[in-house]
């Protein structure tokens, strides 16, 4: 297992979507999930940087997990979820700081997604309302944007995850280019 | 006055006298341990006995108690360790920081002795001394329950124990809900004394001097605890004990004596393991919303804790690992008044001596049943107890065998072997009080990621953090608010809050320079006690004897590579102490 976070953590800061110690991710087998340890880089993950703990009760590990492990727990609690990536997509947060969601409209994007939302948590990050808003919205889409902070994508595998995170900010970059060159959505276009 | 009350409560217990007076230094040293340190270093000779009873023992509080900054509920003791010989200074929650505050001090500065057992009252328009007498003798429960009795449900009482009558070098104060000034023998400075128990009977308020401002930053301070899983889950749902499994996962959780540093039996006395058996009642302390503190069931009773480092050196460092016995031996200590880590310790030294032949202890590694009754000769100095009330310094330095106390300048290590921690083996070693987790608690980014998650293993980047959270946590001392915070909160959260309340402008560097100045005056008593570089060490074993087996296996702790470093970024020389020019740049240069 330590071997694919690392390969996905890799990759993902290849990508530029996540920082040198931003995004985390996880995964979940039965009632335990395990998940990146705070403070970790993503990118350059090591032996002791996956911590496991409960997905409903807590133990000694939360003492460790990734600061969002609430919203991780949230999204597991209320979704068939088995991966889960989090990361900070510079497209998807640009433009989910000018729409309340985005309707991608190249092809991939499109295929995999229909409809990106963004959603709102004033009491910020890794807070019970940014778990419960996230969670909620990831009960209809695979993809979700918290405005100003970040994507939360679900999948089967870590893998997948990966992939529809890539997907979601190809989109919003296409988009983002789209609004540049005077092309807005048409805003009848509905999911 | 915002925040401050303006109001040092002076006390002379030899003539029986008291008054209050303005309080000084606050604009420099601000309250707490700062404004704490500074007044004992104003009144206390370098060479002065703890046991002396002209020894100054003072309270102090910080400008934040009192309003709603969220933990703001601490207080701090300052005197000479009887222990150690070092200045010490003790950090307390609970409520007896609002009760004292409420009485119109920001500190309470206590000098001489009386003949006969006393208390002394605390009113807002006046302070009395009553008679002790029938109180002398009793625990802890007993006596709080009595004077309760006396002065109504609920006043802020601090008392002691048999162990601080009796001069226990590691005694400590106790609250009436058991809170406690735990380390360093503050109990014996006030068993000195014959000062049983000290009452505050109060209702003022602090004065706020932005309450909009002030609300807006509580505000969002509570949101950062709230977000973050140690501050919102893991203390409040386990206390201190959670971090047992991660240490032990670590190999930082030593064992009889520092002899290993993990074990295959840490679930047996884990945090999980006593939410299951012994958990009785969460409780919180004034203000705070972490509430990591909680009451437990010990034999037919229930007391307060066993805290991470109760569990440990009451246990593991005893090769003990029934926790029903752990659970009483924890209740013993709070019951009589004992430092846990200290009173674990040397327990654990003692039967590492008896172990090789220089010493008869009445008690071997693993020996659960006498625990408890050794704990009981050791507060009232009897029998076995009596060598080990001395503490594990003094008790293996007559064996013959210093190097087996785990101690730094006297006082036992706590529970985290710093051979696996090379920072936490720096921090031990400089820290002014003796072998503190506390002074910086550079375990948190070794261990938990904060505020970044250094390599624990190397001694790289460990110095300059080290000093800065030394300073930090000094200041945060100061104000009143206790050290979990840091786990989610930053300077700009204190220094914001500070400013909200007292209406003066203090920023992070301004801050920041609190806690160096605080940390640079500590220094100096200690030089003029007779303190050196030579006493910034650790026991030999940490620095010689690599650890045998589990994660940390085979790492000593590397001293030497940090050492010279920490003095050039102190600006001391390289006897540990403070060059003149540093002394000026943090304005210590006239005292």
């Amino acid at each position: 297992m330590y071997e694919e976070f690392k390969r996905i953590g890799k990759t993902l800061f290849g990508l530029g979507i996540v920082g040198s110690h931003s995004g985390n991710m996880s995964t979940r087998s039965g009632d335990r999930l395990s998940i990146t340890r705070r403070g970790s880089m993503v990118g350059d993950l090591r032996d002791g940087d996956i911590v496991e703990t409960g997905v409903y009760e807590d133990d000694s590990g939360i003492l460790l997990a990734s600061t969002e492990i609430k919203v991780h727990r949230a999204i597991y609690q209320k979704t068939p979820a088995l991966a889960i990536v989090h990361a900070h997509p510079p497209y998807a947060i640009a433009m989910s700081m000018l729409v309340d969601s985005i309707v991608p409209r190249n092809v991939e994007g499109a295929y995999f997604f229909h409809r990106i939302p963004v959603v709102d948590a004033k009491l910020g990050v890794g807070s019970d309302e940014s778990a419960r808003v996230v969670a909620e919205a990831l009960k209809d889409y695979k993809g979700v944007i918290l405005r100003g902070h970040g994507s939360f994508v679900h999948a089967k595998l870590l893998e997948d995850a990966l992939s529809y995170t890539s997907i979601l900010e190809s989109a919003c970059r296409t988009e983002y280019l789209l609004w540049l060159a005077g092309k807005k959505p048409d805003e009848s276009v509905t999911w | 006055m915002f925040g401050w009350s303006g109001r040092v409560a002076d006390v002379s217990l030899s003539d029986r006298t008291a008054l209050f007076a303005t309080t000084p230094f606050y604009e420099d040293f601000v309250g707490g341990r700062g404004l704490g340190v500074r007044l004992f270093f104003e009144r206390a000779t370098p060479s002065i006995d703890p046991y002396d009873p002209s020894c100054p023992l003072v309270f102090a509080i910080g400008p934040l108690v009192g309003t709603p900054a969220p933990t703001a509920g601490r207080m701090c003791a300052v005197s000479k360790s009887p222990l150690t010989g070092t200045i010490c200074d003790g950090n307390c929650g609970g409520f007896i920081a609002g009760k004292a505050k409420a009485c119109g001090i920001d500190a309470l500065c206590i000098e001489g002795g009386s003949d006969t057992p006393c208390i002394v009252v605390i009113r807002e328009d006046g302070i009395s001394f009553e008679d002790a007498t029938s109180l002398w003798g009793m625990d802890i429960p007993s006596s709080a329950e009595a004077l309760r009795a006396r002065y109504g449900p609920a006043p802020g009482i601090l008392l002691i124990g048999p162990a601080g009558e009796s001069l226990v070098r590691y005694a400590t104060i106790s609250t009436d809900d058991l809170r406690v000034f735990g380390r360093g023998g503050l109990g014996a400075v006030m068993g000195a004394k014959r000062l049983k128990a000290i009452v505050f009977q109060g209702n003022r308020r602090t004065e706020i001097a932005d309450r909009e401002q002030l609300r807006f930053v509580c505000q969002q301070a509570r949101k950062l605890l709230e977000a973050n899983p140690i501050t919102s889950r893991g203390l409040r749902a386990f206390g201190t004990p959670i971090l047992v499994n991660i240490t032990n996962t670590m190999g930082l959780f030593p064992q009889r004596n520092y002899q290993a540093s993990h074990t295959d039996k840490a679930d047996l006395v884990s945090g999980e393991t006593i939410n299951t058996e012994l958990f009785v009642k969460r409780r919180a302390c004034l203000a705070c919303p972490i509430q990591c503190d909680r009451l437990t069931r010990a034999g037919e009773g229930v007391t307060r804790g066993p805290e991470y480092e109760s569990v440990w050196a009451l246990g593991p460092d005893c090769g003990i690992y029934d926790l029903p016995s752990i659970a009483l031996a924890n209740k013993a200590c709070n019951d009589l008044g004992l430092d846990t880590i200290s009173c674990g310790a040397t327990i654990a030294c003692a039967m590492e001596l008896s172990e090789k032949g220089l010493y008869a202890a009445s008690a071997s590694f693993g020996d659960a049943h006498a625990l408890v009754p050794l704990i009981n000769d050791i507060a009232r100095r009897s029998g076995a107890g009596a060598d080990l009330a001395e503490g594990s310094a003094r008790l293996a330095r007559a064996c013959g065998a210093p190097d087996l106390s785990m101690s730094v300048k006297g006082l036992e290590l706590p529970g985290y072997d710093p051979r696996g921690a090379q920072g936490m083996g720096l921090a031990y070693a400089v820290s002014n009080r003796g072998a503190c987790h506390l002074r910086s608690y550079i375990l948190a980014s070794e261990i938990l990621g904060i505020p970044k998650l250094l390599d624990r293993t190397l001694t790289t980047e460990k110095v300059s953090l080290e000093v800065v959270l030394e300073n930090l946590n000094a200041a945060v001392d100061s104000i009143g608010m206790c050290r979990f915070t840091s786990f989610a909160l930053s300077e700009e959260y204190y220094s914001r809050l500070l400013s909200s309340v007292t209406g003066v402008d203090y920023s992070e560097e301004g801050l920041l320079r609190l806690g160096e100045r605080i940390w640079n005056l500590e220094r100096l008593y200690n030089n003029r006690a007779g303190f050196t570089s030579e006493d910034d060490t650790l026991p030999s074993r940490i620095l010689h004897e690599p650890v045998p087996s589990g994660p940390s296996a085979g790492h000593v702790c590397r001293l030497h590579e940090m050492l010279p470093d920490y003095y050039r970024a102190r600006g001391w020389d390289e006897q540990g102490r403070p060059r003149q020019k540093k002394l000026a740049e943090v304005g210590l240069d006239h005292v």
